[in-house]
């Protein structure tokens, strides 16, 4: 709880009724997904609830934030931003933090359809985004956390892979203006947004003051570095027509297909071939969806529920599986990716094996277009986590992926996470194969503590492996001890990102504990 | 929901917040994405249907008391559903089963309910209705010229909304039954509250004792059917009843026979009624009128951490709530345009009373009513239709609140009117649209 004048001085700036520090407001608040492992990790109890914030604050605008900021630097009280806040990264490393709760701030400030960009705050989910673009034949991109996640939150602050990934990129290419409470309470705004003269939202790297590097780097800095309240996105065209009906009911509904749009469910025999096939389709950027997942994972994307997953045996036996789907607006763009992908699989020697083995319901394609395939993800224990993640070309991720399996396999076997045969892994091309993101999706029951205890030992072993095998950077390298491993053999990368911290930060009050904190005096 | 279930399951939330939102692939815009009124009002997570699974978790954990705090965050909820529809549409939690089961151990450790619920609570120990009327004026709403048959195999329960505040529905759901020459029979001072109050505020005890004493007065008398006008009885007879004791009497919502009887012609729809209405689905005659289906199956391990149900385990996803019957009706009534809300069917926008929240939380209650007002508003209809006299009550106070300019109807007033039967308020209702 907070000190009683200190309490005043929040309710003054957001009212009586937007800030909690009751006790059972705070502890659900000190709940989330994976926090079990996450403690377990920190050789604390493996329970779900993480240190107990002190209080919770919804701010409703950025002048709110800003001075809720400046009140914290004045007490010496730490930070935390969330919005729609899935996931242990938005929890509190200590018992002296408050949680702003950016619930409040959720509107749709622009869409601007002629330089196809949208400004929002962060309480909108990549689903209202998308609705609300979709009447302007546009999209925006949406993480693998799926539709309801914010999109702010993935775009200034998290990883931001997603499954449409080939045509929408990834979060951190497309964000542009960017307005930023940082860790002292002044307003930072950055690319074209930063103008003296003529403001706005259209660039995030110039004219202007261009710092994505620091603001977010790869993988965002949860937090760790102020508060974002407002930001731009690029848009891109919708991928066919908008015509969005889904009739019937939850959860099977009716899906009306739009006039061109077509799955293809593709075996690839071995790696290589894969890795050729990746490449090769990618190279001729026709698909919105270009993703390679387990034969597991495959069953569980077209399924909604682990009875309706295990009935799809004939696509569960797939050696390398690769899941496409190209969509058109007009039917002589449709006929053309086509045509490619025709010739593509006769040069290749592959077969499609949606129309002859399985038939997918037509919800799955309302799913690809609102990017919702990632929750499939919890189908089977109701628990799953990445266990690494990496972005870079298709023969390292690949490779990682193979010198995974024996290790997954090793935890498999202990029974402490759930029998993917190893080969549990997404990845998916970025704006047409110039890069790749890979991860390894792996099933947990998090209410098991041998499996929380077991999942977070694959975790750390997985982290190793990619350090002493070459195999590159796992995406979850969060808080000191690990930016500490890893800094050394990766020149020192560890020491700028504490001169960030302290620069931007010098009294640590944004709560570094999935960022780094500035270690004053070491750097 | 077992005690060893809730315990099992409360551990599972993965705080994804999808049960603050209606189904992903449903939602049309960003003002009408939001499913919960709770979280949408209060805006803390703990409203959530996400956030109270949490809370029982914390609860059991021994980290939160049973306190007045937690008492109000419980309880401000309209127990709607939804959060269970959004969250099942994937997963398998059950958010307002573990609500129930949260507000009874509250009740059961004396932390609930809220006062004023304890009130109605103790009003239908003594008056069988949570309004406090006497019991003897229960059946003041019979007009002289309806006909009722002791001797019928068909039995209107009228229940106590419909009963002292909404008598307008059990006079118009009366005079159709006699216009289709359906022969049936009320309780008279035989008929008590079904205990719906009482059951969704967590008094699981009190509502034992109700549904005993409904059950074994209508077995008694030989019923075969037992029709209701008013969705919270028939929710709780058709779904919550059998839990405890099963019956052999069928159970139908007056929407289920009106379009029977349209369907065979016993009802015949002369008059032209030319309106432009939208529906509002009654939580309790759609998502949550769902029957849960006996399951006698296996969990059979298929992995480590991997059990599968054999025969699959049926989900209650709401997709078997009573969403055809009314709308057919309202299609079928010469000259009435039918258009839909943005969100219908099984993730429809509470009306906000529900679940105890109209009398302990007026102002929740009156706000949410507000927010669907609006919507059946951008809807362009003029006239707002419903089949449940506790949405009735809670719209119209919206329309009030509002000052909107939208005309409330239940829809057997509506249908009234293009049976010939009321005149005088077609002329109204036509008046209002011209």
């Amino acid at each position: 709880m907070l000190k009683e004048e200190i309490l005043k001085e929040f309710q003054k700036i957001v009212g009586d009724e937007n800030i909690d520090d009751g006790e059972v407001t705070t502890n659900t608040y000190a709940y989330n997904w994976c926090v079990e492992f996450v403690n377990y990790l920190a050789n604390k109890d493996p329970i779900p609830f993480s240190s107990i914030p002190k209080a919770i604050i919804l701010p409703s605008t950025t002048e709110e934030v800003q001075k809720i900021v400046q009140l914290c630097n004045k007490y010496d009280i730490q930070f935390k931003a969330q919005s729609t806040g899935l996931g242990p990264w938005n929890q509190p490393s200590t018992d002296n933090c408050v949680i702003l709760d950016l619930r409040r701030m959720n509107k749709i400030v622009k869409i601007d359809v002629k330089n196809l960009y949208v400004v929002v705050e962060p309480y909108v989910s990549g689903a209202q985004i998308q609705v609300e673009v979709m009447k302007f034949g546009l999209n925006i991109h949406m993480p693998g956390a799926g539709p309801m996640a914010s999109a702010l939150a993935s775009h200034t602050s998290m990883c931001g892979p997603g499954f449409t990934s080939p045509q929408t990129g990834h979060s951190a290419r497309n964000v542009l203006g960017t307005e930023w409470v940082l860790p002292t309470g002044k307003i930072l705004r950055l690319g074209s947004l930063g103008l003296k003269k003529e403001s706005d939202w259209y660039s995030g790297d110039g004219p202007g003051p261009s710092l994505r590097g620091i603001m977010r780097g790869w993988v965002g800095t949860k937090s760790g570095l102020g508060v974002f309240t407002r930001v731009a996105m690029k848009l891109f065209p919708y991928p066919c027509n908008t015509k969005y009906i889904a009739k019937g009911h939850s959860p099977l509904y009716d899906f009306h297909l739009p006039d061109f749009i077509r799955a293809y469910l593709l075996d690839c025999r071995n790696f290589k071939h894969l890795e050729k096939s990746l490449l090769r389709i990618e190279e001729e950027e026709i698909a919105f969806i270009c993703s390679h997942m387990s034969s597991f994972a495959v069953m569980a994307i077209f399924s909604y529920s682990l009875e309706s997953l295990m009935d799809k045996i004939a696509i569960g036996s797939m050696k390398k599986p690769l899941v496409i789907v190209i969509a058109a607006r007009t039917k002589r763009e449709f006929d053309y990716k086509q045509k490619v992908m025709n010739l593509i699989m006769d040069e290749l020697n592959l077969t499609n094996i949606i129309g002859s083995k399985y038939e997918p319901k037509s919800l799955f394609y309302a799913e690809c277009l609102r990017a919702n395939l990632g929750y499939h993800g919890f189908i089977a224990t109701g628990g799953f986590q990445s266990a690494k993640g990496q972005c870079d070309t298709a023969a390292l991720c690949l490779n990682t992926e193979r010198k995974n399996i024996p290790l997954k396999q090793k935890y498999i076997e202990k029974g402490v996470i759930a029998n993917d045969f190893g080969e549990g892994a997404w990845m998916t091309s970025y704006e047409s194969g110039h890069y790749f993101h890979m991860e390894v999706p792996t099933l947990f029951d998090q209410t098991n503590a041998e499996s929380v205890k077991g999942i977070a030992e694959y975790m750390e072993e997985s982290n190793q492996m990619d350090l002493v095998k070459h195999l590159g950077t796992p995406f979850f390298i969060e808080g000191d001890e690990l930016h500490d491993e890893w800094g050394p053999h990766l020149m020192n990368y560890h020491i700028w990102l504490r001169k960030i911290k302290e620069t931007f930060d010098p009294n640590g009050i944004s709560d570094p504990g999935f960022y780094i904190s500035s270690k004053k005096g070491d750097v | 929901m077992e005690e060893e279930e809730y315990q099992k399951m409360i551990k599972r939330c993965v705080r994804c917040s999808v049960c603050k939102w209606i189904p992903q692939v449903q939602i049309k815009s960003q003002k009408y994405a939001s499913g919960c009124p709770a979280i949408d009002i209060y805006n803390f997570h703990p409203y959530s249907g996400g956030g109270k699974i949490i809370i029982a978790l914390a609860y059991e954990m021994g980290r939160i008391k049973p306190t007045e705090e937690l008492r109000d965050i419980v309880y401000k909820c309209t127990a709607c559903g939804n959060c269970a529809v959004a969250c099942k549409y994937m997963n398998t939690l059950e958010p307002l089963e573990i609500i129930m089961k949260l507000r009874e151990k509250l009740v059961n450790t004396g932390c609930g309910p809220m006062p004023q619920q304890q009130a109605y609570i103790e009003a239908v120990k003594k008056v069988n209705n949570p309004y406090n009327e006497p019991h003897e004026k229960r059946t003041d709403w019979i007009p002289d010229d309806v006909t009722l048959d002791p001797n019928a195999k068909i039995l209107y329960f009228v229940g106590c909304t419909s009963s002292y505040r909404r008598k307008e529905m059990a006079i118009a759901t009366a005079r159709i039954m006699n216009e289709a020459g359906v022969s049936f029979n009320i309780l008279q001072n035989d008929e008590f509250c079904c205990g719906s109050p009482i059951l969704r505020i967590g008094d699981t005890t009190t509502f034992e004792e109700i549904l005993n004493k409904n059950l074994d007065i209508i077995e008694s008398r030989g019923i075969e059917t037992v029709v209701f006008s008013c969705a919270g009885c028939y929710d709780t007879f058709k779904v919550d009843y059998p839990l405890s004791r099963k019956f052999d009497f069928e159970v139908k919502h007056t929407v289920e026979l009106f379009d029977e009887l349209i369907e065979s012609e016993q009802l015949k729809l002369t008059d032209n009624v030319p309106i432009i209405v939208t529906y509002h689905d009654p939580c309790h005659l759609g998502r949550n009128a769902e029957r849960y289906e006996d399951w006698d199956g296996d969990v059979v391990p298929l992995m480590p951490l991997v059990s599968i149900n054999i025969p699959p385990k049926p989900k209650r996803t709401g997709s078997k709530g009573i969403y055809d019957a009314p709308r057919k009706i309202l299609k079928k009534i010469p000259g009435l345009k039918l258009l839909e809300m943005e969100r219908i069917q099984e993730y429809a926008y509470c009306c906000g009373a529900g679940a105890g929240v109209k009398s302990a939380f007026p102002e929740m209650a009156l706000k949410t009513a507000n927010m669907r007002i609006e919507e059946a508003e951008d809807s362009g209809a003029d006239f707002l239709v419903s089949a449940c006299p506790f949405c009735s009550t809670n719209l119209q106070d919206g329309i009030n609140d509002k000052k909107s300019k939208l005309k409330y109807f239940d829809i057997s007033e509506i249908l009234l009117m293009a049976l010939g039967l009321e005149p005088e308020k077609l002329k109204q209702a036509t008046a209002e649209v011209l």
